[in-house]
């Protein structure tokens, strides 16, 4: 008596393909892109502030508001990536304790 | 708007008012500054202001100045050096209660937008207390 072989099983084509997650785009969408953003224009208002503040050092600075707005937005800005630093590093905690 | 548009704006309001105070000053400290009548005399200087479009940057820009009449006004003095062949000096039409009254707006503007900025980051300060646990 011949044993057929395990042949392909039908039933298993027809199952719907599982959308696959998408991974997001370098810089784009996507919470490691959005740090990266905000991280860039951080930097940028710091190197506005230094400019400003070397230029109170060195006499050129016509505006003195300028500065202290710089300083201020500087800080505030600091303050607001470590604000969602923390959270981030809170979530991600959060998720590691979790019991499987 | 950026992100700290107000602060932008109210920085705006701070440059002007301080041109404003500039050119007050200089009125003022050339305000007995004589010249020969055939000379122009010291014109005063005025800002001209002129407001940004709102959504875009927003807040206030210097876009010139503008001088005052180089009339002036004819003094008798005959003891002045510059006095002509008639004792006649040329002097500055500026009026000094004017002159003040205009540095009290401007102080009191750089002043509001002080206060703008301040009222600004203690808002962007308090919105990061936001949901904070105590």
């Amino acid at each position: 008596m011949s044993i057929s072989p395990i042949g392909f099983t039908p039933g298993f084509s027809s199952l719907p393909s599982m959308p696959s997650v998408a991974a997001p785009a370098p810089g784009g969408e996507g919470f490691a892109g959005m740090v990266t953003d905000n991280l860039e224009r951080l930097q940028g208002l710091h190197s506005k502030s230094d400019k400003l503040i070397v230029k109170a050092a060195t006499g050129d600075l016509t505006d003195i508001h300028d500065y202290m707005i710089a300083s201020s937005q500087s800080s505030v800005a600091t303050e607001l990536t470590v604000a969602v630093r923390n959270r981030a590093v809170e979530a991600f905690t959060e998720v590691m304790r979790m019991n499987v | 708007m950026s992100m700290f548009g107000a602060l932008d704006v109210a920085g705006s309001g701070m440059r002007a008012t301080r041109k404003w105070l500039d050119a007050v000053s200089d009125n003022i400290a050339n305000i007995n500054t004589a010249s020969r009548t055939d000379q122009e005399a010291f014109r005063s200087r005025m800002i001209v202001a002129q407001a940004e479009n709102y959504g875009g940057a927003g807040g206030i820009r210097v876009v010139g100045a503008a001088f005052g009449n180089a009339e002036g006004r004819l003094v008798y003095s005959p003891t002045h050096a510059l006095a002509d062949n008639e004792g006649m000096v040329r002097m500055p039409d500026i009026d000094l209660g004017d002159q003040m009254t205009q540095l009290m707006i401007a102080q009191r503007g750089y002043q509001a937008n002080i206060s703008v900025i301040e009222r600004a980051k203690d808002a962007y300060q308090m919105a990061l207390q936001l949901g904070r646990r105590t």
